[in-house]
């Protein structure tokens, strides 16, 4: 399996890739794929490092994990040295969207009209347990998972997440991103 | 009237009743406007960067007056009422601090209270002291995100990482004691769930000698500021009997000129062994509400030093009821004594049993009024959960005090209701 | 000037220091009214609707306790010390007033409702029902008489069926491993 390579190489960090493979699995699969298509010249590698310097979140504070993403934008935890302070209030000017909080059903719609309307390349980063897997609602009322709405990037464990937690989803994405990984929704389509 | 006429400051209360009729919650368009054809809707959508999470305002606009209003809630609504039937009584303490995710441990208390209502079960004094102690460390924390966001939205953008400076401070005192810094789960049916760590106790008080420097400043920033003096003052006028009328309560219903506060007018835990003030201001805008906010901050701190002059004195004393059948036993009681362990491993796998009853609790979270009608069948689950959310109710004044008001009051006078929508929508 | 003058009054119950009111619902406006203008409470905290579909029903191990006490000899109710007492009907309304003075007094006005039974609105006597009314409709399924905007709040606009009904799934996905349902 290749996967000691260019991700590796190109700075990734995430432990998942430096474990030792037992055996294809669809996840070494799709980094397999992502590694074949990867592949930066000098312009992709500075127009990914100035994305990345400058990715600006679109405001989309649900519930709780919207209070602790808001205390990043605060100076202990300060997401300024990441370029990131601006949080946008219309989705056209925003390159990220941090879903932080429970999605309700009737919240969905407004979701993915607000995806929608961002300007490509556009990620998104599940935020805490409720929008990764639907968290402690397994109900009627909540989307188990807002990857059935959006193409998800990175999902951030937690309840709430710590603003750390949060920064380090945010580095891994920007290591992605420099890697020459491209936005989700190139690589998948949302989950049934 | 589309341009704003300058407010005189201090201006009266209006005579009589401002509640639209029939809908006390709906402002509609008089029709002599409507028939203009110059009434803009604009949708306020869930997804505004001003609006308190996801609110939805329907607005009718004559220029830039609101002539018509209706706020659309539902954005967030999340079924925890049906999902605390599912769990047991114990495991069922999680899901109340996530409704009003920024007074946490409030939202704890007042279903702890229930159960310990329902079970009728003694709570050590420490425990008390303790509870009074977190839960205006936690006013505190709301009154500081509720001011940091309410200045940002206005413009006065600094006031935020001012505020967030003094918060993360607090939610170091919070992860100290109970592990995290938000969602804590401190508090059990019978006290507290683990004994008050060493170091608390100076780092507060460190915390409680900077505050009221820190609160100056605020003050400093925004109560004689002529900007913020002219964006507050005059709007969003609620009158005393309009307030009653519309069930608002907590610093909306104090700013209205009303000296109501569960925790002065019916103590609960410590609260009737404090000696505190409660600021009422009787002008009923957005500006008495702000003040209301800044002043209930001062004697926060002030009811958290006294709490930690009590809470020194108790050291070593129990932090948790004593009755085994509701409480787990101490750990290392389960290496001697065959009834813990029976006790240990009910309590765990079925969960204790609530008797049959139903019971209604009201405490003051810094919202206003919140309270948690609990109806138990006399089995391990509960049969029925009702929180009484303070932003529910306050949102349901929206329309009424939104008479002449513009655009930018409009983002005001929500604001200084202090709502959480996850409250709201549950 | 007592509760017992309250029209449309059923019982009067006083349980862990709550005092709760039983009434008619057909007599429900004039009750409020009656305590609203003659005992002083000015002031609806809360509007709660309970489904006690299934209220005593026994599940499938201990000793069956009957309102009367435990029977060894038939098995089974978890375990329960007595299985609870009957309920009228299947809905309750509670409605929870507050007399905001210098010695509060805090009551519960409670009415007992079939299904599809609907109750008159108490907007007239506190405007602060509104929502509250639309919520228990919207949740419940309790219809209201008079209200002038009853449309679902919290759940979408075309959603079907009440959520908070006893006979409504908590819905959800199926998750392997999980102990409860």
């Amino acid at each position: 399996m290749a996967l000691e390579g260019r991700l590796r190489d190109a700075g990734m960090k995430s432990e998942r890739l430096l474990w030792p493979t037992k055996g294809p699995s669809r996840f070494e699969q799709e980094v397999d794929d992502l590694e074949r298509r990867v592949g930066l010249t000098t312009l992709e590698k500075a127009v990914a490092w100035a994305q990345t310097n400058s990715m600006w979140p679109d405001t989309f504070g649900l519930a709780c994990c919207a209070i602790e993403m808001m205390s990043i934008v605060s100076s202990r935890y300060d997401i300024a040295r990441f370029g990131m302070e601006p949080f946008r209030g219309s989705p056209r000017q925003a390159d990220l969207l941090i879903v932080s909080g429970r999605v309700s059903n009737k919240m969905a719609a407004p979701l993915r009209q607000i995806y929608d309307q961002m300007l490509e390349p556009k990620w998104v980063i599940a935020m805490g347990a409720c929008a990764s897997s639907g968290g402690m609602f397994n109900n009627y009322a909540v989307v188990q998972s807002v990857d059935k709405i959006v193409a998800v990037d990175i999902y951030v464990p937690g309840c709430p997440p710590r603003p750390e937690q949060l920064m380090e989803g945010i580095i891994r994405l920007h290591e992605a991103v420099r890697a020459g990984v491209p936005p989700a929704y190139e690589i998948r389509s949302v989950a049934s | 009237m589309a341009v704003a006429e300058r407010r005189r400051t201090g201006a009266p209360i209006y005579e009589g009743s401002r509640i639209p009729q029939p809908t006390p919650t709906v402002l509609r368009t008089p029709p002599d406007l409507a028939a203009t054809g110059d009434i803009l809707t604009v949708n306020f959508g869930p997804n505004h960067p001003s609006t308190h999470g996801v609110l939805r305002l329907v607005v009718d606009l004559y220029g830039e007056d609101v002539t018509g209003l209706e706020a659309v809630i539902g954005y967030l609504h999340t079924g925890f009422e049906k999902n605390m039937e599912q769990k047991t009584w114990w495991k069922a303490i999680t899901y109340p601090e996530r409704i009003d995710y920024v007074s946490f441990q409030n939202n704890e208390l007042v279903f702890v209270l229930a159960i310990e209502k329902l079970l009728d079960l003694q709570v050590p004094p420490k425990a008390e002291w303790m509870r009074t102690c977190l839960c205006e460390l936690n006013r505190l924390h709301s009154h500081l995100v509720w001011l940091g966001t309410s200045a940002l939205e206005l413009g006065a953008i600094s006031m935020f990482w001012y505020a967030f400076r003094e918060r993360d401070q607090i939610l170091d005192l919070f992860e100290m004691v109970c592990g995290t810094r938000m969602h804590t789960r401190y508090f059990q049916a019978g006290g507290l769930a683990e004994d008050i760590p060493r170091g608390f106790f100076p780092e507060a008080r460190k915390f409680c000698d900077w505050m009221p420097r820190a609160i100056d400043d605020y003050e400093t920033l925004l109560t004689r500021n002529q900007i913020w003096l002219e964006r507050t003052q005059g709007l969003g006028l609620l009158s005393a009997a309009d307030a009653v009328a519309l069930g608002q309560s907590g610093p909306v219903l104090r700013a209205s000129g009303v000296n109501w506060d569960i925790r002065q007018n019916e103590p609960y835990l410590a609260y009737g062994k404090i000696d505190f003030r409660v600021p009422v201001y009787p002008a009923g805008d957005v500006y008495a509400r702000y003040r209301v906010h800044m002043d209930e901050m001062r004697e926060s701190v002030r009811i958290v030093e006294q709490c930690l002059d009590r809470l020194e004195t108790m050291e070593g004393d129990p932090w948790i009821a004593d009755d085994r059948k509701v409480v787990l036993p101490p750990r290392h009681e389960l290496h001697t004594s065959m009834e813990s362990l029976i006790h240990h491993f009910k309590i765990v796998t079925e969960g204790y049993r609530v008797p049959e009853g139903e019971v209604y609790v009201a405490i003051e979270s810094p919202r206003g009024e919140l309270g948690c009608y609990v109806v138990s069948d006399g089995g391990p689950k509960p049969w029925r959960v009702k929180f009484r959310a303070p932003s529910f109710v306050a949102l349901e004044a929206t329309a009424t005090c939104m008479s002449d008001a513009l655009i930018a009051d409009m983002i005001a006078i929500v604001g200084s209701l202090d709502t959480v929508m996850g409250e709201v929508d549950r | 000037m007592s509760l017992e003058d309250v029209p449309g009054l059923v019982e009067v119950k006083e349980a862990h220091g709550e005092t709760t009111v039983v009434v008619e619902p057909t007599e429900l406006v004039a009750a409020c009214t009656y305590l609203r203008d003659e005992e002083g409470f000015n002031f609806l905290s809360d509007v709660s609707a309970a489904d006690y579909l299934g209220w005593g029903r026994a599940g499938v191990s201990g000793y069956v306790g009957t309102p009367v006490g435990r029977d060894l000899n038939r098995p089974m109710t978890q375990g329960y010390q007595a299985l609870p007492g009957a309920k009228p009907k299947r809905f309750a309304m509670s409605y929870h007033l507050l007399q905001l003075a210098e010695r509060p007094r805090r009551l519960r006005v409670q009415t007992w409702l079939d299904d599809g039974e609907a109750v008159p609105t108490v907007l007239g006597v506190w405007p602060t029902a509104d929502w509250h009314e639309r919520e228990a409709w919207d949740l419940m399924g309790i219809p209201v008489d008079g209200h002038p905007n009853l449309k679902r709040i919290l759940m979408d606009d075309d959603w079907e069926g009440h959520p908070l009904r006893k006979d409504y799934p908590i819905g959800g996905e199926p998750v392997r491993f999980s102990g409860e349902e």
